[in-house]
């Protein structure tokens, strides 16, 4: 092999210096050294393969040992006897997982890119930015500390924040990215709360031995919980989950690639990377462990709602985005680790194929809003084809991918308990019908906007060609559900022996959960049809009619935004009054001020002794000795 | 042999004539000249402390040449400002140089 997993620190590497290069000098290299980006996601989709090939090598290692062979780590801040951090890297099977995943998607998204940004301003701006968020992104998955990762962390956030504001000339956008940004430190502060309660009892950022001290009952039980709560609170705010999910759908005001790339595939999953990661430590804490289901399921479901009638493509997009965490955050929450991490895999693709795929229609017509568009699939049939392909997977047609990560979701949740069960399956129909929705408004039907249709081609094959890629995983990626597809390639099973190695969790496929979610789901899809495409939409037309409160409550966003705002203009401004005035009267006026006012008039006072003469001078100077002489006499 | 407490009398009593001098006088060169007789008082009493304490080094005498030579170099510099005090204000009388204060 020609690189081991020793050198993980290479992916963090080769993004940077792309990043560097790029955004420092590519003004003056030829096409605005795009190409040097796309060696660079190049270069790390090779080395994710190798180390994919590489870690079959460590299958006689347990997941979870500390200090196993495939940690390198080299000492960072180092204060003998009180502080160590490494910089680490640390690879199981978690990682590697998360590593196919960020390759794949960043590559395809880069490669899109290139079609999608083509005569943008600040062109190599973009591009050094995604080489700069995929370094981050690396660094996040192959980390082996808390406290590399919090810097990670910050830095896709970071990165998200410079993609959703790169259209900042339009004050939505700018403030799009602000709120992103806002939104996710409520949480990133959490997390860094965590951070430091697990240090201060542990001694240590290192995850592998934090899990091996918590096992070992170091922490008290209480302390323990309200940490790894904060652990949560973080990922909650980075995964859009529910009181903090308000900042995804608004940071669709991004170029579509990187919607694709962050806020659907990559970081937004960052969260429920972490709680897999901690999972050993969660499950010994049931009221934690509970918190995140309960956060999960009602993510899920209002997400769900409001993809029903979002107006905007992308939004629909979003919400779905933020349901489908939801649902990895309830499998989390019932203890399924592989399940979740399933989720994640085939998401990933089937929901960057549908952002890409939306980028594909934004950029043949320039139309976001549903409501002018329709009619598109003569005209770009790829994407169309695609487009379906991801959206039946989201709604979780078999034999596509979503179909299946999302029937051991529902399969773990019904050993669980009927009533999240039950749940689960509302919010299972409810992305059947707005995926089917989507589809329809948008390739269905007759053209509402005559001029965007007119517009709309299909795109070139820098964008088409990802397109298929992804397609093709989001029909075959689940298909690692069965262990003889992962024999086939040198694994030891499936995707629960790839994620646990010789300790699989159970993990089957049950024949009435199957039916019940394939029924669901059609049924989605019927209802659906029905009400988007026959008669043109008129019993869709109509149920907005029937209830229009709930519409306005939905489009609305259950007016959680609002309640936000007026938290902000309220509290948290009126606070932020009193302290001002606090800091204006008695911090400025008498603190600042007021000294520098005392120390003026003494001065003045006291300027009257350099009076010009002299022998007055030498007479102060004569006196000072007498008394310095004096006091020497005296104090012997 | 000259006992120590008469070298010692004499130094106190130059240095204070020579302070009193530096105090009320107002010519310049009435002060500089004070000054040269507080700095010969010092060197009388290094050379005294040397010659009865330290007979077999020569430090203290070595000291009293250093400070005849800096107390030339600093004359010639003291000459130098009062000649261009008067020049500028055709006075040696440093009451009326009193332009540094508040």
């Amino acid at each position: 092999m020609l690189l081991d997993m020793q050198q993980a620190w290479l992916l963090t590497v080769i993004p940077l210096f792309a990043f560097i290069v790029v955004s420092l000098f590519g003004k003056r290299i030829p096409r605005q050294g795009d190409w040097i980006v796309v060696l660079a996601g190049l270069a790390c989709f090779l080395i994710s393969i190798m180390f994919i090939l590489d870690f079959q090598n460590y299958f006689n290692n347990s997941v979870f040992e500390p200090n196993g062979n495939n940690q390198y780590s080299f000492d960072w801040i180092n204060i003998p006897n009180y502080l160590l951090i490494e910089f680490s890297t640390y690879i199981d099977a978690i990682t590697v997982v998360m590593l196919f995943v960020v390759s794949l998607v960043g590559l395809m998204v880069i490669l899109y890119s290139i079609g999608y940004m083509h005569g943008e301003p600040r062109y190599n701006w973009y591009f050094s930015l995604l080489a700069f968020f995929l370094a981050a992104m690396f660094t996040l998955v192959t980390t082996g500390n808390l406290l590399q990762l919090y810097l990670a962390w910050e830095c896709v956030g970071l990165g998200s924040y410079l993609l959703i504001g790169f259209y900042w000339e339009r004050q939505s956008a700018a403030e799009a990215a602000k709120k992103a940004f806002i939104t996710t430190r409520i949480g990133d502060v959490g997390l860094l709360i965590g951070i430091i309660m697990l240090w201060r009892v542990a001694g240590t950022f290192d995850i592998q031995e934090i899990i091996y001290l918590a096992k070992s009952e170091v922490f008290s039980t209480t302390y323990l919980t309200v940490a790894m709560i904060f652990l949560f609170l973080g990922a909650v705010g980075k995964s859009a989950q529910f009181p903090l999910h308000v900042w995804l759908p608004d940071a669709m005001e991004g170029p579509t690639p990187v919607s694709a790339l962050i806020h659907a595939a990559t970081m937004v999953v960052a969260g429920v990377y972490l709680v897999s990661r901690m999972l050993p430590v969660y499950e010994m804490l049931p009221i934690a462990q509970n918190l995140i289901l309960i956060i999960g399921l009602i993510t899920a479901l209002l997400a769900a709602t409001m993809g029903l009638v979002a107006q905007d493509i992308k939004k629909v997009l979003a919400y779905s985005t933020v349901s489908q965490l939801g649902y990895m955050f309830v499998a989390l929450g019932v203890g399924s680790l592989t399940a979740a991490m399933f989720h994640l895999f085939t998401h990933a693709f089937f929901k960057a194929l549908l952002f890409l795929g939306s980028g594909s229609v934004i950029h043949a017509t320039h139309q976001q809003e549903v409501s002018k568009l329709g009619g598109l699939r003569n005209k770009m049939p790829i994407t169309f084809s695609t487009f379906s392909i991801g959206a039946l997977s989201l709604a979780g047609i078999p034999p596509l991918a979503g179909f299946w990560s999302k029937d051991e979701i529902l399969l773990y949740t019904s050993e669980f308990g009927t009533i999240f069960y039950i749940l689960l399956l509302i919010a299972a129909l409810l992305t059947a019908i707005y995926s089917t929705r989507l589809v329809i408004l948008t390739f269905f039907g007759t053209p509402k906007d005559q001029e965007a249709y007119e517009h709309a081609h299909e795109s070139p094959s820098l964008m088409s060609v990802p397109l298929l890629i992804l397609a093709f995983f989001a029909i075959t990626s689940g298909f690692f559900v069965f262990s003889f597809v992962g024999r086939f390639f040198g694994f030891e099973g499936g995707f629960p022996e790839i994620v646990f190695l010789k300790y699989p969790h159970s993990f089957h496929v049950e024949l009435s959960t199957m039916l019940v979610a394939i029924s669901v789901s059609c049924f989605g899809l019927i209802l659906g049809y029905f009400y988007w495409l026959q008669n043109n939409g008129r019993r869709a037309i109509s149920a907005m009619d029937w209830a229009p409160e709930v519409r306005t409550l939905l489009l609305n966003g259950y007016y959680i935004d609002n309640l936000y705002q007026n938290i902000i203009n309220k509290l948290i401004l009126g606070f932020a009054s009193i302290i001002a005035w606090f800091d204006d009267k008695v911090v400025n006026r008498s603190g600042i001020d007021g000294s520098a006012q005392i120390l003026n008039y003494i001065g003045f006072r006291l300027k009257f002794l350099q009076t010009g003469k002299i022998p007055n001078y030498v007479m102060m100077m004569a006196l000072g000795i007498v008394l310095f002489s004096l006091v020497l006499l005296t104090s012997n | 042999m000259v006992p120590i407490e008469n070298y010692l009398v004499l130094s106190t009593i130059l240095f204070v004539i020579g302070f009193f001098g530096v105090l009320s006088r107002r010519n310049a060169i009435l002060i500089l000249i004070s000054v040269e007789l507080m700095l010969a008082a010092v060197g009388i009493n290094f050379v005294t402390f040397a010659s009865f304490f330290d007979s077999g080094q020569l430090s203290g005498h070595i000291f009293t040449l250093f400070i005849i030579a800096i107390a030339a170099a600093e004359v010639g510099l003291a000459l130098g400002i009062i000649i261009r005090l008067f020049r500028d204000r055709d006075t040696s009388n440093i009451d009326e140089a009193n332009d540094l204060k508040w």
